[in-house]
């Protein structure tokens, strides 16, 4: 039997006593690419965080290829196989994209060459400081970096960032071949939607800090309608307010 | 209608990158306007450039004085006030003292003698923006025992307090689930019928088409768009910037889901 | 001219010192962000592990229940080894410091961290002075240095092993930026040290990576402490300032580069010995015929303000996984009855206590001064100023030369004395208004003991060695002295009439503490403290707020200084030294640095204080175990009780019926349940 090989359940977490993701439940599968939609401030990042383990879980289970990993240190998860590509900066501005690959701990070693096979253009920069790269080589370096520990999952948070769209729609096909060359799971939270359903077998949609809809991707594509309502606010003749109050629910 | 608040080609880099280039912002009086972009759009920086708090090239306009060589205290004073993503309450003092400690405008020796003197007073309002904010209960309360969308409100009131022209919002809706986006709505409404205008950044499109009256948007530190909100919605470059793809795509599909057939 | 040049040389050995030292504090930055005022510490602890060894053939060990003084190896070890054990001494030392204490403060502020290795360097003075006492021993030699062991260079002799100190000392920095730059470790620690939330998702363990590299630190401070020793003082202070040049020299290096931390801090040995050079001349300024003592200090204490300036003013940050978090600043409820039965006990205390308990209450009032100055600059503000023992010592100076020199007595010469502390705390805010957090701790550390050793040391201006006398305060003719007259108290000093002077000032120093706590401008200094930027932005004028604090707590370690003046009848230039005021810190951060309960459980735990006596004659706990423990206390408070005892957990319930007898019954907090109420309410 395989298990997903990432699985949260009734998960909930936040900041400083403020939830920001409810009672949430998600499953990827090995060589599954998931993307996880809605607007900002729907809790897709605190997802990704809490899933690494660099936010602890206020409640629920997390687990990693089966294992419930509540109790595991941020760095032993990653050594065991999990990659998070962390919004904004995924590299270190002070080492050079050589280093990077020789950054490991204990008996790990990185294969830079199984990385190079996916962005040949990083043999070109080995000695150029990681600072020093645009932003688009930087996130080739962060996805590089990742892919080069072998990593059974992959989490990618909006690699899209402040890049142009025709560097995204240079590495977003890039992860797809990742996953199916390799098996690896992949959750992804990326701003450019269209890429994302391209790449992607299947959508959570976020709104608030809960799953508001969950399809395979095909259905999403088909009926973007879903998507613009999520993003853009329902079209409605009064305002949605009339239906708010009196659900008083102000306990944050 | 004139401008109490305005931005002229206001420009903001950091280190080399352009976080804002050239932008114009207007807010009329008695308006709301909401400043909307996807992420790392620059709409934090453009109000950190409002704020004095980033360092910017051109100007910036308060009621018809150019502010742009003040300091943020100063521009503060001259009646420009704003909110911060994560609230950031002054966490030792309670909510009414949050509130007075922003409100209260004396110079400095007259609240060494007040304090000397033994005669202090609290700035008048404090109460009547509590209320108005639906939060007249709270004043006693410890700003660090607050629930997030609390504190949400008591940075905006603390924002009100002092009487401002103007007051920039940032995210004020983030944290905060739908019900309590859509009372934070109302209230920010009330607000405005009492003659501020607001400047409100936020992802929530639901708030910010709600209550908007104007809509500007940004992208990769441009004004891509301005407009009444439906407007600004039915954008197809506005669509593009928050979803992607061509824009004739979201052409089709926003008409599909404006007739409200299945395709 | 070789004359200047066998001085700069004489300066490499020195200079070495300051570089291990400023290598030691860099690496440490870089290994775990915390800035480490023990390294100084650590370099004398492994000093003193070698003496012992070579010398007596000892192992001496910290004063613990059921360990005993010192280990006997039956005779003095050889070079070889007795180094060894020094070094893995200052490594197991290290250890401790980062998994005991930093690991525990990694949610803390970095102002903790650097709070609680000053807690680390406290106690290990104070571990030797326990064992080897206050005079200082003559170090043994490591390197040759037999009278046949000299270079001569371009005219000059110079002792060879300066050479070999500053070349050793390159070397290690050679080594450090290889192993930074090549291995994995090295790969690891930058990285770590630049994001450590992509370092944790990459898979590397930051607290691992921190121990290591303190615990490098501390190894390669100690090797340089034992083989610098020689050509220093060895004693409980020399060396563990030496931290103040290893400073300037790693801020130079931004707390960054190894080999500019290394030439900056040869370099200030060489500045310090051309100041020595300078001194001989007979153009240089003296005072009574004297040399200017504090020169190099004054140098120092520039080159770190320029440093600061020049370098951009913040340290590079850290980014951290965790949120930071400051303790809590409480409201008091009442002022009145509160002010009135400590004001009723302090009287009734003097006019029963005997003699040496009303020095102890009188140094105990005194000590609450100078820690509700600490409150207001440390506790409201923020600004972590080491300055306020210094400016304490200012007024009680200017105390002293307003009597003796211009015949201005009490109470003109105090007031005065008080506008002078201001006026020089406020020059001090002028820099604190671009330095912040740690780096104002640095730049007031350096100005503490450029105050100390340039002013208070000098003869003219301060008290030189023999301090500087004060005459009695008189007010309309009656004596307020601790020689005054008083029908109780036994006619022995003190007399109960100056404690009930040092009542009064305590009684007014908290009133107004406590006071502007609850009023708008404690509200303003508790917003600058909170977020500065949102502060400026809610119309608060940080740059006033920040003067203002400066001045008021000036003001207060000014009166602390005017009483400390009076207790004495002289004033001398050890009690406003670093060492005093970093004890003072502690016990301020002990008792509780945000508020006056704080303060007032922290003057009575002040050296010569009212605890201290008690432990002293009830329990004969000699004076020199309480320097150990303040250090270790301040470490556990600090992990424990962020918000000090004060801040702490309900008291043992005699001490919670003595509480409750000084401010009046509790008043009922808010629950949580009736605050939601409230909201519900207010939604609908």
């Amino acid at each position: 039997m395989d298990h997903p090989v990432l699985e949260l359940q009734r998960v909930t977490a936040g900041y400083d006593g403020a939830t920001v993701i409810r009672d949430l439940d998600l499953t990827v599968a090995p060589g599954e690419i998931v993307a996880l939609l809605g607007a900002n401030g729907a809790g897709k990042t605190t997802t990704l965080r809490v899933s690494s383990r660099i936010l602890p879980a206020m409640s629920g289970t997390v687990r990693f290829a089966g294992e419930d990993v509540g109790r595991l240190a941020p760095h032993r998860l990653a050594q065991r196989g999990l990659a998070h590509v962390p919004e904004g900066r995924g590299v270190f501005f002070g080492l050079t994209v050589a280093e990077h690959f020789k950054l490991a701990y204990g008996r790990e070693r990185l294969d830079f060459a199984h990385a190079l096979s996916y962005f040949p253009a990083l043999a070109e920069l080995r000695d150029r400081r990681a600072g020093l790269l645009s932003g688009g080589e930087q996130q080739m370096l962060a996805l590089a970096r990742a892919l080069a520990r072998r990593p059974r999952l992959l989490l990618i948070d909006e690699l899209s960032l402040g890049l142009a769209p025709v560097i995204v729609e240079r590495l977003l096909p890039t992860v797809r071949r990742v996953a199916e060359e390799t098996g690896a799971g992949v959750l992804l939270v990326e701003q450019h939607v269209r890429l994302a359903l391209e790449i992607a077998h299947r959508g959570y949609v976020m709104s608030h800090g809960e799953v508001v809809l969950e399809r395979p991707i095909d259905e999403l594509r088909r009926d973007r309608s879903l998507l613009i309502a999520s993003y853009l606010g329902e079209e409605r003749a009064e305002p949605a307010l009339q239906g708010a109050p009196g659900t008083g629910g102000a306990a944050g | 209608m004139t401008a109490v608040l305005e931005t002229r080609g206001i420009s903001v880099s950091y280190g080399g990158v352009s976080a804002l280039d050239h932008v114009d912002v207007q807010v009329a009086e008695g308006q709301l306007v909401g400043l909307i972009g996807p992420n790392g759009a620059g709409k934090t920086t453009w109000i950190d450039a409002v704020c004095g708090l980033a360092r910017s090239t051109g100007e910036t306009w308060l009621g018809g004085s150019n502010i742009t060589a003040l300091t943020p205290a100063a521009r503060a004073r001259a009646g420009l006030g704003r909110t911060w993503q994560a609230a950031e309450l002054f966490e030792d003092l309670t909510v009414r003292e949050n509130l007075a400690v922003a409100a209260d405008r004396r110079p400095m020796w007259r609240l060494v003698w007040e304090a000397l003197t033994g005669a202090e007073s609290d700035p008048p309002g404090i109460e009547s923006t509590l209320d108005l904010l639906g939060i007249g209960d709270l004043g006693d309360v410890a700003a660090d025992a607050l629930t997030q969308g609390q504190r949400k409100l008591v940075g905006v009131a603390r924002a009100l307090a002092p009487g401002p022209r103007v007051v920039c919002l940032d995210e004020p809706a983030a944290g905060l689930d739908t019900a309590e986006s859509g009372l934070l709505g109302q209230r920010l409404r009330r607000v405005v019928e009492t003659g501020v205008a607001m400047l409100l950044v936020d992802h929530d499109m639901g708030l910010i088409l709600d209550v908007c009256d104007w809509v500007v948007v940004l992208e990769f530190g441009r004004v891509i768009a301005s407009g009444p909100p439906e407007a600004v919605r039915r954008d197809p470059k506005v669509v593009e910037a928050y979803l992607g793809g061509a824009a004739e795509e979201s052409r089709a599909a926003l008409g599909a889901s404006a007739i409200g057939t299945e395709v | 001219m070789e004359q200047v040049l066998a001085f700069a040389l004489l300066g490499l050995g020195p200079g070495a010192l300051y570089a291990g030292i400023s290598l030691g504090v860099v690496l440490n930055y870089r290994g775990c962000g915390v800035i480490n005022v023990a390294m100084g510490a650590i370099a004398v602890l492994g000093a003193y592990v070698f003496y012992g060894l070579r010398t007596g053939g000892y192992l001496f060990l910290p004063p613990l229940p059921f360990v005993p003084a010192r280990i006997d190896l039956g005779g003095p070890v050889g070079v070889v080894p007795a180094l060894v054990v020094a070094i893995l001494v200052c490594a197991l030392t290290g250890w401790l410091l980062d998994v005991v204490v930093l690991r525990a403060l990694r949610n803390a502020s970095p102002l903790a961290m650097l709070m609680a290795t000053l807690g680390l360097m406290l106690s290990i003075q104070a571990v030797i002075l326990l064992r080897f006492g206050a005079s200082g021993q003559s170090a043994p030699s490591v390197l040759a240095n037999g009278p046949g062991d000299v270079v001569h260079i371009l005219g000059v002799t110079v002792p060879s092993d300066e050479f070999e100190l500053a070349g050793i000392v390159i070397v290690a920095a050679l080594a450090l930026a290889a192993l930074y730059r090549w291995t994995r470790f090295g790969l690891a620690t930058r990285a770590a040290s630049e994001n450590e939330t992509t370092a944790v998702l990459a898979g590397l363990p930051p607290a691992r990576l921190s121990a290591i590299n303190t615990v490098l630190a501390a190894s390669l401070a100690a090797a340089l402490g034992v083989l610098v020793a020689p050509l220093t003082q060895l004693d409980s202070s020399t060396i563990p300032l030496a931290v103040v040049p290893a400073f300037g020299a790693a801020l130079l290096a931004r707390f960054t580069s190894f080999s500019i931390a290394a030439v900056a801090g040869v370099g200030m040995g060489v500045i310090e010995s051309l100041v020595t050079y300078l001194q001989s001349r007979p153009w240089f300024p003296t005072t009574h015929g004297a040399q200017l003592p504090g020169v190099s200090d004054v140098i120092f204490f520039a080159i770190i303000v320029a440093a600061m300036y020049w370098r951009g003013g913040a340290l590079p940050q850290r980014g951290s996984l965790v949120e930071r978090r400051l303790p809590k600043v409480p409201r008091p409820n009442r002022l009145e009855r509160p002010a009135i039965v400590c004001a009723v006990l302090c009287v009734a205390a003097f006019l029963l206590f005997t003699y040496d308990f009303r020095q102890a209450a009188i140094n105990s009032l005194i000590g609450m001064v100078v820690c509700l100055s600490l409150v207001v600059i440390i506790g409201f503000v923020g600004q972590v100023s080491l300055l306020q023992v210094g400016l304490a010592g200012v007024a009680a100076f200017a105390v002293s030369k307003l009597s003796a020199n211009a015949g201005i007595g009490f109470p003109l010469g105090p007031l005065l004395a008080i506008v002078i502390a201001v006026f020089v705390g406020v020059a001090a805010a002028a820099s604190a208004l671009r330095v912040r957090g740690v780096n104002l701790a640095v730049v007031t550390l350096a100005a503490a003991v450029a105050l100390e050793n340039f002013v208070f040391e000098n003869p003219t201006w301060g008290g030189g060695f023999t301090g500087s006398p004060v005459g009695p305060p008189h007010l309309f003719s009656v004596d307020l002295s601790t020689q005054a007259s008083f029908p109780a108290g036994g006619g022995q000093l003190p007399s109960p009439v100056f404690g009930l002077v040092c009542t009064v000032g305590v009684i007014a120093a908290g009133l107004l503490v406590a006071s502007m706590r609850r009023g708008r401008l404690g509200q303003q200094m508790l917003a600058v403290r909170s977020n500065e930027s949102a502060a400026a932005t809610a119309g608060i004028s940080v740059r006033n707020v920040k003067f203002l604090a400066f001045g008021v707590a000036a003001a207060i370690a000014g009166l602390a200084g005017v009483l400390y003046a009076y207790n004495f009848g002289s004033v001398s230039a050890d009690r406003f030294d670093v060492i005093n005021a970093l004890v003072f810190v502690s016990f301020a951060y002990v008792g509780g640095i945000t508020s006056v309960t704080g303060a007032v459980i922290a003057g009575l735990g002040v050296t010569e204080g009212v605890i201290g006596h008690i432990l002293e004659k009830w329990l004969g706990v000699p004076a020199s175990y309480q320097l150990y423990v303040a250090g270790l206390l301040l470490m556990a408070t600090l992990i424990m009780l962020p918000e000090g005892i004060a801040g702490g957990p309900a008291p043992p319930p005699p001490v919670r019926v003595i509480s409750r007898l000084i401010v009046g019954p509790a008043r009922a907090r808010r629950s949580r349940a009736a605050i939601d109420g409230t909201l519900q309410r207010a939604d609908s």
